[in-house]
């Protein structure tokens, strides 16, 4: 319960780019229509929310240093439930943004346009990517920077590296996949479709227990710490 | 009820709430069988430390002038006229013994001392 | 009754030490924790509150130590601190919502009356609020529910003297009922001194001295006189000796006095003359 309410502070604390994200959303959709092809397109729009998610995901980190955290230090819980809370947070986020891609998905097959299913599950291992990005992050900045002041720097590099490689290597999967679709393959990816989603499935599980990996191991060193 | 804490004063706090209390309950201004504000009211309105309260009811219940009750608070004794005169003497005796304390250090002669002392008297 | 147990209390840093502090501080009275700055008052605060953790002896508030129950132990402290405590860009109503999801016992009618009684701005962001409106915030956050413990900080460092005054007057309604204490720390003591029932004074991580504050006023008498008179034998019984050009000044044990003798004038010290001749020695 308290860890939900931890969640609560972090979406409080985080309010301000709560505006910005109908912003990005514009944003990746107009990037994602300068790809022609449809169905890529999509996945270029989805590969840039989850960009803009790993980014934003860590935010708390960075509104809450120094002595400024005192109020949230003394609440009554246990180390864990406000590392839980940051986790849920993160999670929460990505989520959201799985929500909006989804029904971005949803427009695009209302407006008529041809989506074959191997893009969803393409999509849903993006957003395995991105949760597993997310985790790494965490665990980097409970493991060397959590709550310092003068961190600000190296913790915007860290933030925005992996989400921007990601972003780009998708832009790159997608300029390959283009090229060689649909004689250049010379494969029906449709008949693939099935593989392909039990993999997106199993992507989202893999990234998820991660978590809940990652989670408990800062959960356990930031127990010991010091202004924990 | 009155008291005034100085930060000047030689004598430490509790013992100025102890004499000040004394002097009103010797001259009636706090008659006898008042309750007196509990230990930290007292120490609340005044500002002073709950142990200083407490020191001084103490010490006005160990020479005879409050008892304290648990549970009803202090109340005021009747003062015997005894116990009055005595605290007056104790007070004369105080300030004579100040005076003669200065006059030694300017090495004033006893006949000298005594002289202003009669002069005083008559004025 | 015991309300604050600190037994050994011990933090070890590379630059610094904090050790053996030790004190009991029972229900309904006041604790001055004082010492210059960087002597380690904060680390024992942060210490007590569980913000740091100690590397050796036990702190108890009203019986419980905070492994014993980490929920339970933190409700029953309030903290006061200087002025960074509250994320900068929270609103009042943000710490409204926290306060009322994490302490059972917060009242928010009481919480609001606090903030109507001081003024302290609805909408603003608590980075602009004054020093003295973040520690009245602060002062709200606690009162509006029930604890057992006040630790105040530095608390009133840099405040004008009426809300000093305002303040001593809070510390002292909270312990009125004799169940809650506080313990405050500051380098200076000017008019806390007045209010404190104990003082525990540290140096360098060490104790000096630690008594109830009547206690050390008696026990100490602030000596002046020419440097000249002191009897040799005597010098080293002044703690902190303090010579200028004309006499000198120092602290000395109070039944040391009669060995002096009568050519020295004896004064009933401050807490802080006290402290400060202290740190000389």
């Amino acid at each position: 319960m308290r860890a939900i309410h931890f969640m609560k502070i972090d979406y409080v604390l985080t309010r301000k780019q709560m505006y910005f994200i109908p912003v990005f959303f514009v944003l990746a959709c107009a990037v994602g229509r300068g790809v022609t092809e449809s169905a890529l397109s999509l996945l270029v729009t989805c590969s840039y929310m989850f960009f803009v998610a790993s980014i934003f995901s860590t935010a708390p980190f960075g509104y809450c240093v120094g002595k400024n955290r005192g109020f949230l230090l003394l609440l009554p819980a246990t180390v864990k439930e406000r590392v839980a809370g940051r986790f849920l947070y993160g999670l929460s986020f990505m989520a959201l943004l799985g929500v909006l891609c989804a029904a971005l998905w949803g427009v695009y097959a209302l407006m008529g346009y041809e989506l074959p299913l191997w893009t969803a599950a393409l999509g849903l291992c993006e957003l395995a990517v991105g949760i597993l990005m997310m985790a790494l992050e965490f665990l980097f900045f409970y493991l060397f920077g959590e709550g310092k002041e003068n961190w600000q720097h190296l913790s915007n590099i860290v933030r925005v590296a992996p989400g921007m490689a990601m972003f780009f290597a998708m832009s790159y999967l997608v300029g390959e996949i283009q090229d060689m679709t649909p004689a250049g393959m010379g494969v029906d990816l449709e008949a693939f479709a099935g593989k392909f989603m039990q993999a997106g499935v199993v992507a989202i599980v893999a990234s998820l227990l991660l978590t809940a990996a990652a989670a408990a191991v800062c959960m356990k060193v930031i127990k010991k710490r010091d202004y924990a | 009820m009155k008291i005034i804490i100085s930060n000047q004063s030689e004598l430490p706090i509790y013992a100025q709430i102890r004499e000040q209390l004394k002097e009103q309950i010797l001259n009636g201004q706090i008659p006898e069988g008042e309750t007196l504000p509990s230990i930290r009211q007292l120490a609340k309105e005044v500002g002073v430390s709950v142990i200083t309260t407490t020191r001084a009811y103490n010490e006005l219940e160990a020479e005879g002038f409050i008892a304290t009750m648990q549970g009803k608070g202090s109340v005021v004794l009747p003062t015997d006229n005894n116990l009055l005169r005595e605290q007056y003497l104790l007070r004369i005796e105080d300030g004579l013994s100040a005076a003669i304390e200065t006059a030694k250090t300017m090495g004033m002669s006893k006949d000298e001392l005594t002289d202003i002392f009669h002069n005083l008297l008559e004025t | 009754m015991e309300l604050l147990e600190v037994k050994n209390l011990s933090k070890h840093y590379k630059s610094f030490d904090l050790k053996d502090i030790s004190f009991n501080l029972p229900k309904g009275y006041i604790m001055g924790y004082v010492g210059a700055n960087g002597s380690g008052k904060t680390t024992t605060l942060n210490l007590i509150t569980g913000i740091l953790k100690s590397t050796g002896g036990e702190v108890r508030i009203d019986g419980l130590s905070r492994e014993e129950g980490e929920k339970a132990y933190k409700e029953k402290i309030g903290y006061v601190g200087d002025e960074s405590y509250f994320p900068d860009h929270f609103r009042v109503k943000h710490i409204r919502t926290i306060l009322k999801d994490f302490y059972p016992s917060f009242s928010a009618d009481k919480f609001n009356g606090f903030i109507r009684e001081w003024n302290l701005p609805e909408n603003k962001l608590i980075k602009d609020f004054s020093r003295g409106m973040k520690v009245m915030l602060m002062f709200a956050s606690v009162f509006a529910r029930d604890t057992k413990l006040l630790v105040l900080d530095e608390a009133t460092n840099g405040l004008d003297p009426v809300m000093r005054t305002e303040i001593l007057k809070l510390l002292q309604e909270y312990v009125m009922d004799g169940e809650r204490s506080v313990i405050f720390s500051t380098h200076i003591l000017s008019d806390l001194e007045q209010i404190a029932d104990y003082i525990y004074f540290i140096h360098g991580g060490r104790t000096v001295l630690y008594d109830a504050k009547d206690e050390l006023i008696e026990n100490f008498l602030l000596v002046k006189g020419e440097t000249a008179n002191i009897p040799p034998a005597l010098k080293k019984e002044l703690i902190g000796l303090e010579e200028n050009a004309y006499g000198f000044e120092a602290v000395l044990p109070s039944d040391k006095a009669e060995l002096l003798g009568s050519a020295f004038l004896f004064e009933k010290p401050t807490i802080d003359q006290i402290v400060i001749h202290y740190i000389k020695n």
